[in-house]
């Protein structure tokens, strides 16, 4: 053990390791609160994990276990350890965000649970170390590596550090009366810089009384004084002003008579960093294929 | 131009896939290429056939969704012809199309099935196909698992031929499976208002996805066991396997997946 160069066994010990941390954590600390991290503590976090990630790459040549990070022989124990654990979270029931734990691990609400979330900075920190790496000795033929691995870090990071930042409130809209209060997932009701008038809810049903369709005419009115009229259906959200209005629900006791129509509305000031990596990662999933295995022949 | 002319435009279909098939076989490339390229063009006449009919794309039910299907599979499969040559493929993504074009056959009662508002994208088909297509990969990169484990023996090289096989199996099945997780993410994010939500038909995709990476990692890194690769390859089909259906028969993930109607 720890001989140079590490093998895989050292990679497992070092993800014992941070489960083993993360479990204190736990236990001292009780399970990650997402909701601390608003604005701006996640730009500060995010400005702290930048920084380290880089300092960590100009120390490189002087810490082997720095070195380490950007291996092959590192990623494969990150990835199986970070498998193994998000498979417990697809074989237990998971509570929901606003409950506490159902159990004394804290296993039921694995995304607030230390050692999963230690095992995924590790993922976060290896991609940075590869990302530098790739970007320092660019190489046409690693492009596709690269912007996979870029791809993915920017996803993971912006879409967890961001997850406090977004809100997702329902608005009840009564026919032909204007709305401008709508309720979080907690129950609190928050007034709105904008305004929601139901014109009609429209429901069309399949011959066997299924729903075919359900949408809202609403008309929108903003603080600056404009108004729109729009037609909000399932799968086709209206954008006003950073906030995506959903069709999300009606009265399915009265079905197409429905006085009310239940609206979502979602603003999440992160989802362009979000859908950048997620882009970056479809490149690199198109050349991929596109170029294959380059392997080095032995 | 409806389903009951399909039968006409499927079996010119099939016929010139599988000589292009055979042809494949017998090293008589340009002949795959235009045998499976007519093919391929018979059947999407239908399909814009059926498109101009219905006046609306066909998308919207599960027959039509396995209709693009049955299409896209030899069409990747001439594609990966193209570039690997690999004598099998165009068999075997002819035989996958024939499974899904008789389901259209003999089952054609789905047709009028009923689609809820949420599965009313143009992400569905997209997301579904390459999915489909990423799992049949998958699963060819499993069989040449299993014969490299189980029945040829003494089987060590890291560079043999059935090994670049494999690894381009399990290369081109990874990209489709993170277009298709992606374009989920990107429908989910238009349909539910949020891109990712753990649900559990995703918190299994995820491990699925890390698992294939896993194996892609522990073939680059140095000294890694081949046997031990192939091994790899058995348990990622497995987890495949509970992200596709065996999520429905688990306690955790009944009554809380948006994808339970899909099965």
């Amino acid at each position: 053990m720890w001989n140079k160069p590490w093998r895989l066994q050292e990679g497992f010990v070092i993800g014992t390791g941070l489960i083993v941390t993360g479990l204190m954590l736990q236990f001292s600390m009780g399970p990650i609160d997402w909701s601390l991290f608003t604005w701006p503590a996640n730009i500060i976090v995010l400005a702290v994990f930048l920084l380290l990630s880089v300092i960590i790459y100009a120390c490189r040549s002087k810490v082997y276990g720095f070195r380490f990070l950007a291996t092959y022989t590192c990623a494969v124990p990150a990835l199986v350890m970070t498998a193994a654990l998000t498979i417990i979270m697809g074989l237990t029931a998971q509570v929901s965000e606003n409950s506490q734990p159902a159990d004394f691990l804290g296993i039921t609400k694995m995304l607030s649970f230390w050692p999963f979330v230690l095992l995924y900075l590790w993922i976060a920190f290896i991609l940075a170390q590869v990302s530098l790496m790739q970007l320092f000795y660019f190489k046409w033929r690693r492009l596709p590596s690269l912007v996979s691995h870029l791809g993915l870090l920017i996803t993971l990071l912006t879409a967890t550090l961001g997850s406090a930042d977004m809100q997702r409130l329902n608005m009840y809209t009564v026919l032909d009366q204007t709305e401008w209060r709508a309720i979080n997932k907690q129950q609190v009701v928050q007034e709105l810089p904008i305004a929601i008038t139901l014109k009609q809810f429209i429901m069309e049903t399949y011959d066997d009384g299924s729903p075919k369709r359900f949408a809202s005419d609403i008309i929108i009115y903003t603080k600056n004084g404009d108004s729109r009229q729009a037609t909000v259906d399932v799968n086709k959200p209206v954008e006003v002003n950073g906030w995506k209005i959903y069709q999300y629900g009606y009265d399915t006791a009265m079905g197409a008579e429905s006085q009310f129509s239940i609206l979502e509305l979602v603003r999440d000031p992160w989802l362009p960093y979000v859908y950048a990596g997620i882009y970056m990662m479809l490149f690199g999933a198109l050349t991929m294929f596109i170029f294959g295995v380059r392997r080095k022949k032995q | 131009m409806s389903w009951e002319h399909f039968i006409y435009f499927a079996i010119v279909s099939i016929l010139c896939w599988a000589y292009g098939a055979y042809a494949a076989w017998k090293d008589k490339t340009k002949t795959a290429y235009a045998s499976t390229g007519l093919g391929l063009l018979v059947f999407f006449a239908f399909i814009i056939a059926m498109w101009i009919s219905l006046e609306r794309p066909p998308l919207r039910t599960m027959g039509e969704t396995r209709l693009w299907y049955s299409f896209f599979l030899p069409l990747a499969g001439l594609i990966v012809y193209i570039r690997w040559k690999y004598k099998w493929i165009l068999s075997f993504s002819t035989l996958l199309s024939v499974v899904f074009i008789c389901v259209n056959l003999f089952k054609p009662e789905i047709h009028n099935k009923t689609l809820m508002p949420a599965l009313q994208s143009p992400w569905f088909a997209p997301h579904v196909i390459v999915y489909m297509f990423a799992y049949a990969l998958l699963g060819a990169a499993t069989l040449m698992a299993v014969y490299l484990l189980f029945f040829k023996k003494n089987h060590n090289s890291h560079f043999s031929t059935e090994m670049d096989i494999t690894d381009n199996l399990v290369y081109v099945g990874l990209s489709f499976m993170t277009f298709g997780m992606l374009f989920g993410a990107l429908w989910a994010k238009e349909a539910w208002g949020h891109y990712w939500a753990w649900d559990p038909k995703e918190t299994w995709a995820a491990i699925t996805w890390f698992a294939y990476l896993a194996y892609i990692h522990y073939r680059l890194m140095p000294k890694s066991d081949v046997k031990t690769a192939l091994w790899m390859l058995l348990i990622a089909f497995v987890l495949l396997q509970m992200c596709w259906w065996g999520i429905n028969y688990l306690p955790s993930a009944q009554a809380t997946s948006v994808h339970t109607y899909m099965n």
